[in-house]
């Protein structure tokens, strides 16, 4: 499944002692909305992240993440563990998030999040930087958004792609489940999307 | 220099940089809970919509006048109704005078339910429950059907002789 280190580092995901989301969603099946909470103590960061990329706004992240757990919730007795919740889960909000962006069409307005200051130490960061790459010439917040608007620029449905396969590090085949598509069409999304974000960053380099 | 496939993917993961503030996921879960508390609280859209209405009939006044114009219309229907001027429909009784005039002027023209007679039609292709409902099927009697009036030897009546 692919928890993020970082959240984890931070205590966001501190999961470990919770038992696993089979037990907890009989639990909360059966009335008990504590055990909701911890699904929501799990699940929400990477929730968030999933639709805070997919929107890159931080108001509309927190509504749809606010509507995708009401979702689950008023649903959960539905679920029959065909999948796992994580894979339930992140369909909602998969969905929720791409009707919404549709809705929503080209009126909108980027709001984001602030980089953690970790982002300086990392390995990766300092690799981009090291590099002779665009990141090299930019500073952080105008990368920021550099890359949300490059981002911005593809279709929600590749948009979805990058987030689960680049940020979040899932599976293909996960992938595959949650957006129900074969694994062919993931790959091929992915292939384009990122030869898409090569040429709008290149064309910010030129800029 | 262009971005490789490699680099673009280090890029995209330092988007996990960016996060909410801190205490964010414990502020929202509140907010969660607010939320749910107020969907069971809040009651359905039908019984709002209900309400609404009733309150509205309540708060609607009907003008004095009203009550005078609708008995007169009352009476006007009462009067054009109770003495036939007007009715639904009248339905085509299959007594022998319409038999009769069928056989005689035999085009039956489809036209709001209602027979119109004119010009020659072949008979043969002629096929009631097709042109309208209201055919009555007494056209001719049941022969089984024995007549009830019978006069100098020849039926006169198939129905019962106190109708007459």
């Amino acid at each position: 499944m692919g928890f993020d280190p970082l959240l984890q580092s931070k205590g966001l995901m501190d999961d470990q002692n919770l038992p696993d989301d089979e037990a907890l969603v009989r639990q909360t099946q059966s009335g008990d909305t504590r055990a909701f909470d911890l699904l929501w103590k799990k699940y929400s960061p990477r929730i968030y992240s999933l639709i805070y990329n997919m929107t890159a706004n931080h108001e509309d992240a927190n509504d749809l993440l606010l509507e995708v757990f009401a979702k689950a919730y008023r649903s959960i007795n539905g679920f029959r563990g065909k999948s796992s919740f994580y894979t339930w889960i992140h369909a909602i909000a998969v969905n929720m998030t791409i009707n919404f962006v549709k809705k929503r069409g080209r009126r909108f307005q980027m709001s984001l999040d602030d980089l953690d200051a970790n982002v300086q130490n990392d390995k990766e960061f300092i690799d981009l930087t090291a590099a002779n790459t665009p990141v090299r010439e930019v500073d952080l917040s105008e990368l920021q958004h550099r890359l949300n608007e490059a981002m911005m620029k593809l279709s929600v449905e590749h948009r979805a792609v990058v987030t689960m396969f680049d940020i979040q590090g899932m599976a293909h085949a996960e992938i595959a489940k949650i957006l129900g598509v074969p694994e062919a069409t993931v790959r091929s999304r992915l292939f384009y999307a990122h030869r898409q974000l090569q040429n709008y960053l290149e064309e910010f380099r030129k800029k | 220099m262009m971005l490789d496939e490699q680099q673009l993917q280090k890029l995209l993961r330092l988007k996990r940089f960016e996060q909410p503030p801190p205490g964010y996921f414990d502020r929202t879960l509140n907010e969660f809970h607010r939320r749910q508390r107020q969907e069971l609280l809040r009651p359905p859209a039908v019984q709002i919509w209900f309400e609404r209405f009733l309150s509205s009939l309540w708060s609607f006044r009907v003008p004095s006048y009203a009550y005078g114009a609708a008995f007169a219309a009352f009476l006007v229907a009462a009067t054009i109704v109770g003495s036939g001027v007007w009715a639904p429909y009248k339905e085509m009784v299959g007594t022998s005078s319409n038999l009769a005039k069928v056989a005689s002027s035999p085009v039956i023209e489809r036209s709001s339910y209602r027979l119109a007679l004119s010009g020659n039609v072949d008979w043969s292709n002629f096929n009631p429950s097709s042109v309208s409902p209201h055919v009555v099927p007494v056209v001719r009697p049941s022969q089984t059907a024995l007549p009830r009036y019978v006069l100098d030897g020849r039926p006169v009546s198939y129905e019962a002789s106190f109708s007459f």
